[in-house]
């Protein structure tokens, strides 16, 4: 830095790392509070909200892991979050590939209209959703999230494919067509591996979303055959109430793969953030 | 081969084709909801049996409705308080941090986690901090000698509470202004420089103005989200206590689960509405933005 180092620049200095510091305190102190919650005994956590266990207490896990309901439920939460992932990518990729390689009228009035889904307050269409999901005889299954979830995330998802797709050379893909692929194969053999790691972003962001969720799922689901986990931390934690340890455990546990998932892919996710950002 | 490339260009049916898909999904789940849910709201229905036409009724017991109201002005000060709060405190941390100070990578990441963790665990979290007998009110307690009092479950502090925990979200505007601020020109730092202006003199003559657009855009985002907030609230205070901390997203979640559908989509319209209020208004007033080209997390 060149700036002198005067008195004033010191106390902005200092002004400035205080500012960082406490926000990074309020992003990591309560996930790190929650986890030495769950290592502690349920005696120990009525005695002080704060300290360290006396013996570390893994038996909260193990405790968590054999309430009746939770391996249940967080198969059913992988199975939707799988599953939506998997549908989105499929689907948007499809889409997103007429959307960025094709030429015609009316082209961008579609993409407009598809990426305007964002604006639109989700929470607004409660009402029409459960009649939707009731009369098509889905309440209560996990294919009524997996098309939810799918559903909401397109807009997203299509921006970010598509904004991928668009930056791949035209050269590749004339290329290929000389050599005889069509329309199928332009699209299989060039276009989708070359946007494998758009598409990685934006699974990132439907998977995340899809494991997170609790309004769709609190709404379209009633018992725990269907039920995802964040319900069920929600819920089902009412039954534990006596045994917060273990219930922090279990929490705990559910959060292990969306921090994992961010650990391995936040650049791709910062990246995915800043594709549209970058305008202005 | 001349013959393919032509034929090939024009393959309509393989474009309807790979446009299906999403275009059902699309219809089914942003399309049909929205007119459904402006049309039941003129109507009387609770669920079950026939819709009766009964014009404005909805709207004016809406108008009317205490809760609602309340519901409404909680909404404001949520919108006020992400546009005018959270995002000039995500802007400043953008402008520390595009001088790239030591860590900054690392705190960016950091900054972003809160984000990809699910909002039923945060808050439980929060509803621990903010217990009487949780580590808050120790803090408060042995630096400030505070009397433990019921940060959620006192009206008076409740709203406050729950907004004051969304500072743990300032990530996503962060990163969005940190990578808008990375693309202004280094030459114009350099020349500044020369001139002899100080650090602070550059980031009020140079940062802030290259920033007016993805801050009018972030401004307006945020303030979207304000007036659509439902779930960390939800979860840590269900509205209460007294409805001091509900939206409309709550209210329309119990009406729902009341069964006064119709009088639910009513509030969902309110809420489409004033959605597109509030980002059509910010442009008129501060000008072009893209909120289009921004996504939603």
């Amino acid at each position: 830095m060149h700036a002198k180092r005067t008195p004033l620049w010191i106390f902005a200095n200092i002004l400035k790392w205080i500012l960082l510091g406490t926000l990074l305190g309020l992003s990591l102190l309560p996930l790190l509070w929650l986890f030495v919650s769950s290592l502690r005994t349920n005696l120990e956590l009525q005695i002080s909200p704060f300290g360290w266990p006396a013996k570390i207490q893994w038996v909260n896990y193990v405790k968590a892991l054999s309430m009746a309901s939770l391996p249940r439920l967080l198969l059913n939460s992988v199975v939707v979050a799988v599953c939506a992932v998997i549908v989105n990518s499929l689907v948007t990729s499809m889409a997103a590939f007429i959307l960025s390689r094709e030429h015609f009228k009316g082209r961008d009035v579609i993409y407009t209209i598809l990426t305007a889904g964002v604006l639109v307050p989700v929470i607004s269409f409660m009402v029409p959703y459960f009649s939707l999901i009731t009369h098509t005889g889905l309440y209560n299954t996990l294919t009524a999230l997996i098309f939810v979830y799918t559903a909401v995330n397109i807009p997203v998802s299509i921006f970010l494919v598509t904004a991928f797709m668009k930056s791949i050379p035209k050269e590749l893909e004339e290329a290929a067509i000389i050599d005889g692929c069509g329309f199928f194969k332009r699209f299989t053999k060039i276009i989708l591996p070359l946007s494998r790691s758009g598409l990685v972003t934006a699974a990132t962001f439907c998977f995340i979303y899809s494991w997170n969720e609790f309004l769709m799922a609190m709404l379209l689901t009633s018992s725990i055959e269907s039920r995802t986990i964040q319900l069920g931390i929600k819920f089902f934690s009412s039954q534990f109430i006596t045994d917060y340890s273990s219930m922090y455990a279990a929490v705990i546990i559910t959060i292990i793969p969306s921090v994992a998932g961010y650990i391995f892919l936040h650049d791709k996710i910062i990246g995915g953030l800043t594709a549209g950002g970058v305008k202005g | 081969m001349q013959a393919l490339a032509p034929r090939d260009r024009t393959n309509w049916a393989g474009r309807i084709l790979f446009l299906l898909p999403v275009s059902l999904f699309f219809f089914f789940f942003f399309v049909y909801p929205f007119f459904f849910t402006v049309f039941t709201s003129f109507t009387s229905w609770r669920g079950i049996g026939g819709m009766k036409f009964n014009g404005l009724a909805n709207y004016k017991k809406l108008i009317m409705d205490a809760t609602f109201r309340k519901a409404l002005g909680n909404n404001i000060i949520w919108a006020l308080c992400q546009g005018f709060i959270q995002v000039p405190l995500a802007c400043l941390v953008a402008i520390i941090l595009v001088r790239k100070p030591k860590g900054w990578k690392f705190l960016r990441t950091v900054y972003y986690l809160p984000n990809v963790i699910s909002t039923v665990a945060l808050a439980m979290v929060w509803v621990a901090i903010y217990n009487v007998n949780g580590p808050l009110n120790a803090i408060l307690g042995t630096l400030f000698g505070m009397e433990s009092r019921n940060w959620l479950g006192n009206p008076d502090t409740a709203l406050f509470a729950v907004i004051f925990q969304t500072v743990i979200y300032i990530g996503y505007f962060m990163i969005v202004l940190l990578a808008s601020a990375m693309n202004i020109s280094q030459s114009l730092y350099e020349a500044a420089q020369i001139d002899g202006a100080s650090t602070l003199q550059q980031e009020f003559s140079i940062t802030l103005p290259m920033l007016r657009g993805t801050l009018v855009t972030t401004m307006t985002l945020a303030m979207a989200y304000g007036m659509r907030h439902f779930e960390s609230t939800f979860l840590m205070t269900g509205g209460g206590p007294a409805y001091a901390t509900t939206t409309m997203g709550i209210d329309l979640y119990l009406k729902m689960d009341a069964l006064r559908y119709s009088e639910a989509s009513t509030a969902g319209v309110f809420l489409i509405l004033l959605g597109t209020v509030v980002i059509t208004v910010l442009r008129k007033l501060f000008g072009k933005s893209d909120p289009m080209s921004e996504m939603a997390q």
